[in-house]
């Protein structure tokens, strides 16, 4: 059966595609096949048979098309064969028509122009008499249809919902929830509500299904306008799971099971958070799961999606219990696929229902160890759920050794995240809270991650201490801070956050931590402010705070000096000054260094002295001289208020239109230069004056 | 990357691809360009074929779900949101679709895919319209 229809050359691209060895062999292939498309594009088979060189020139077509299907497909542009696809589409024949709406599909992007032209065929389809070709339009309609587009078809689609063939209608509702998708003021949800109602009826479940799908989207966007749906719902839940459909709807004897899933899920989402919604559901929720226990993936599917809502929707104690206990069954079996739903599941329920995570320690921890990566990441979830003030310290520890692992950048972003919560909800002291966080900034491809407001926070809560102004228990955390600061100072790469914290700490509180040498850390700050990656910003925190240990030591080891040095030609101008003021400082007025940078003293507010009283000696002295005293300009700068006085009443744009200027001069003029220059341009170089 | 509003739409694609890399069978039902395809292809099934068979049908890639399941020679790989999808639920899908795929080449082989790459394009594109699943009935 296999490759009997097609023609020799296409046959052997099949097999040489499939028989390639390497994906240079592959490419060289597919290169090959190209040309010889290409050449086929600009000769078309020459018209000598009458009435059947229509015929085998499609087939040839189509065997075109799909070929162009494969180039695409093993990662090579066909754009030069999209024009054969549009011709293609407005084939009579039925197989040859879907072949091209296929490609157009799958080949054309969202702005390529081709799609506006195929518009016209897709219209005369959609009216078509003939079933199948309307069913092709329709399939056509969710893949080619843009925003711009929709006006031309919403009508006809609509209309479609009412065709007596089931196949059309089914796909009408699908196809009509693609244009409301793209375009809400062509079809609004509330005419989509409407139309949905009815098809939920419809006499064929086929069609019923398909509007369940998309009951089931516009439930996730809004669910008020299904909540009175809920009876409807369960009684076709009902029906299917008392086996009252047609036997061919069944999948290994179990009826419909992604029917059953689907209005499941609807019921879940409708039942969120309403109370008197869930009552109604509770029955027939127990009933499904029941039935669903088959022992089968498609039945443990549907059992699985039944845990979900009964975690969703309002709680019900009895139905918790059911939930929980399949869950205990998922976790311990030793299909790792139902581990995974266990796993889930439970995460689901402790959020909620705390409770439940104490008889499955045990399995959690184990999963956590297993190899299977896959599963890893959904127990960490699990954890992220289940953390509380008692097994935080566990919980983060096992999200930083993933964190440290992995290099996918969407987990790391999302442990990351999950980390700054739970230290900050349920830390169990401060002390703890601070290296958590340093650790945090630490991990290569996670500092970046993290918001500088958590540096922020480290740093406020450092100054300001626990809160209960116990100035010895403050010290201790800031000497803790300080002594992991101290062993991260080798580090090869820090991100600016660790930085910019590490620099600030060691500089406002090194000196509390016992055994320290300042000069040391003086000297490791040093080093690091020269390392060339670094960032500004982290490079200005690293010398402001050697300009305060040195302050603090008393001594200004030769290090510092050459570093301050250096950096008073920075390219950096913020740099370059602050170096430019120490040397200043440190030179002529060293008794100045201590009041310029005082100890633990962050929080204390700085005092500016507005009226600057210190200059007022020197004002005194001058106008005793005889200087004239400052007088302010007048207040004239704000316009909200009008003038004050009389003065400058008249409005200020000229309003009268200037006196017509005087062109006789300059006619006189052009007329002396050029004879045959008229006169009559006089109208068009005058003209109203403007005003302003 | 996606120029259409990417709204809720449990499958994203859907791929056979065999063995050795080579994708026989390509549904998106969202727009991605040629070469972001060719690489997300080869990432996921470089993927899948680092796994066991002790260890689960679902990976996590790049912000999508990724659901397979193989064959013989052919994997057969589902991609959804990673929002709240009943991962059983596709796994079962793939496998009616392989039922169904069988039932009507007769014991459907990789070479069957090959050589009737349209035919299998429609009787996935029966089952699933949108992204959704909207008939799985015999």
């Amino acid at each position: 059966m296999s490759g009997s229809h097609l023609s020799r050359e296409f046959f052997a691209l099949v097999k040489a595609i499939g028989e390639s060895k390497s994906k240079q062999e592959e490419d060289r292939i597919i290169l090959g096949e190209i040309q010889t498309l290409k050449k086929a594009l600009s000769n078309p088979p020459s018209a000598d048979k009458a009435s059947t060189s229509g015929a085998s020139s499609k087939k040839k077509a189509k065997e075109f098309l799909i070929r162009l299907m494969y180039v695409e497909m093993l990662g090579h542009d066909g754009s030069f064969g999209y024009i054969k696809a549009v011709e293609l589409a407005a084939a009579q024949s039925i197989v040859h028509k879907r072949v091209g709406y296929l490609a157009c599909g799958a080949c054309l992007s969202p702005d390529h122009e081709f799609r506006f032209m195929l518009i016209n065929r897709l219209q005369r389809d959609l009216a078509s008499e003939n079933i199948l070709d309307v069913c092709a339009a329709l399939a056509a309609v969710v893949r080619l249809i843009t925003t711009d587009m929709v006006a031309t078809v919403v009508n006809d689609v609509t209309k479609l919902l009412s065709h007596q063939s089931d196949l059309v209608r089914k796909k009408a509702i699908i196809a009509l929830h693609r244009l409301h998708q793209l375009d809400q003021a062509n079809i609004s949800a509330e005419d989509l509500t409407g139309h949905l109602r009815r098809i939920l009826c419809d006499r064929d479940p086929s069609v019923m299904g398909a509007s369940l799908c998309v009951i089931e989207k516009m439930t996730i966007k809004n669910p008020a306008p299904f909540k009175d749906l809920v009876p409807s719902l369960v009684s076709i839940l009902k029906q299917v799971i008392e086996h009252r459909l047609p036997s061919d709807f069944d999948y290994h004897r179990i009826p419909a099971p992604w029917l059953q899933m689907k209005l499941v899920r609807i019921l879940s989402l409708v039942g969120k958070g309403d109370k008197s919604s869930s009552e109604g559901m509770y029955a027939i929720l127990a009933d499904t799961i029941k039935r669903a226990d088959t022992g089968i993936n498609a039945g443990f599917a549907i059992v699985y999606e039944v845990v979900k809502a009964v975690t969703i929707i309002y709680p019900n104690t009895t139905l918790l219990d059911v939930a929980a206990e399949a869950i205990s069954r998922f976790m311990s079996s030793n299909n790792h696929n139902l581990k995974y739903l266990g796993v889930t599941g439970l995460a689901m329920i402790v959020k909620d229902h705390p409770r439940y995570a104490a008889a499955h320690q045990l399995a959690v921890v184990e999963c956590l160890d297993d190899p299977d990566e896959t599963l890893q990441r959904k127990t960490l979830e699990l954890l992220f759920s289940m953390c509380n003030p008692v097994n935080v310290e566990f919980i983060a520890d096992k999200l930083l050794s993933f964190l440290k692992d992995t290099n996918d950048d969407f987990l790391r972003r999302d442990l990351t995240q999950k980390i700054v919560t739970i230290s900050e909800r349920y830390a169990p002291n401060q002390q703890w809270y601070i290296s958590t966080i340093i650790t945090l900034f630490s991990i290569p491809g996670a500092g970046e991650l993290v918001s500088p407001s958590i540096a922020q926070n480290l740093m406020s809560l450092l100054a300001e201490g626990g809160g209960d102004d116990d100035e010895e228990e403050d010290n201790a955390m800031r000497a803790a801070a300080v002594e992991t600061f101290v062993n991260l100072l080798d580090e090869p790469q820090m991100p600016p956050v660790l930085l910019q914290t590490l620099a600030w700490s060691l500089g406002e509180y090194a000196f509390l931590l016992d055994g320290i040498d300042l000069a040391e850390i003086v000297e490791n700050l040093c080093t690091l402010a020269r390392r060339p990656v670094i960032d500004d910003q982290s490079r200005r925190y690293l010398v402001t705070a050697v300009f305060k240990l040195v302050s603090q030591l008393g001594t200004y080891p030769p290090c510092a000096a050459r570093l301050v040095d250096d950096f008073t030609t920075s390219r950096d101008p913020i740099l370059q000054q602050s170096c430019n003021e120490f040397q200043a400082l440190i030179t002529s007025n060293v008794q100045l260094l201590t009041s310029v940078f005082p100890v633990d003293a962050s929080c204390e507010d700085v005092g500016a002295d507005s009226g600057l009283s210190i200059a007022q000696a020197y004002v005194d002295a001058a106008l005793a001289r005889g200087m004239n005293p400052y007088s302010p300009p007048p207040d004239g700068g704000s316009d909200s208020e009008a003038d004050e006085g009389g003065e400058a009443s008249k409005p200020v744009f000229n309003m009268t239109p200037y006196e017509r200027p005087d062109t006789k001069p300059l006619q006189a003029q052009q007329a002396a230069l050029n004879p045959s220059f008229s006169t009559s341009t006089e109208s068009s170089v005058s003209g109203e004056g403007a005003s302003g | 990357t996606f120029l259409f509003p990417v709204d809720i739409m449990p499958l994203r694609f859907c791929l056979m691809v065999n063995k050795q890399g080579q994708t026989r069978l390509a549904s998106y039902y969202e727009w991605m360009p040629i070469a972001e395809r060719t690489a997300l292809e080869s990432e996921i099934i470089r993927k899948c074929l680092s796994r066991s068979e002790l260890q689960c049908s679902f990976v996590e890639h790049r912000g999508y779900k990724v659901i397979y399941r193989r064959y013989a020679s052919l994997f057969f790989i589902v991609g959804v949101d990673t929002v709240e999808e009943n991962e059983l639920g596709i796994l079962e899908f793939i496998h009616a679709l392989v039922e169904t795929l069988d039932k009507y080449f007769e014991s459907v082989c990789e070479l069957d895919i090959m050589f009737n790459l349209e035919k299998a394009h429609f009787i996935l594109d029966e089952m699933v319209m949108n992204g959704c699943i909207i008939e799985t009935n015999k």
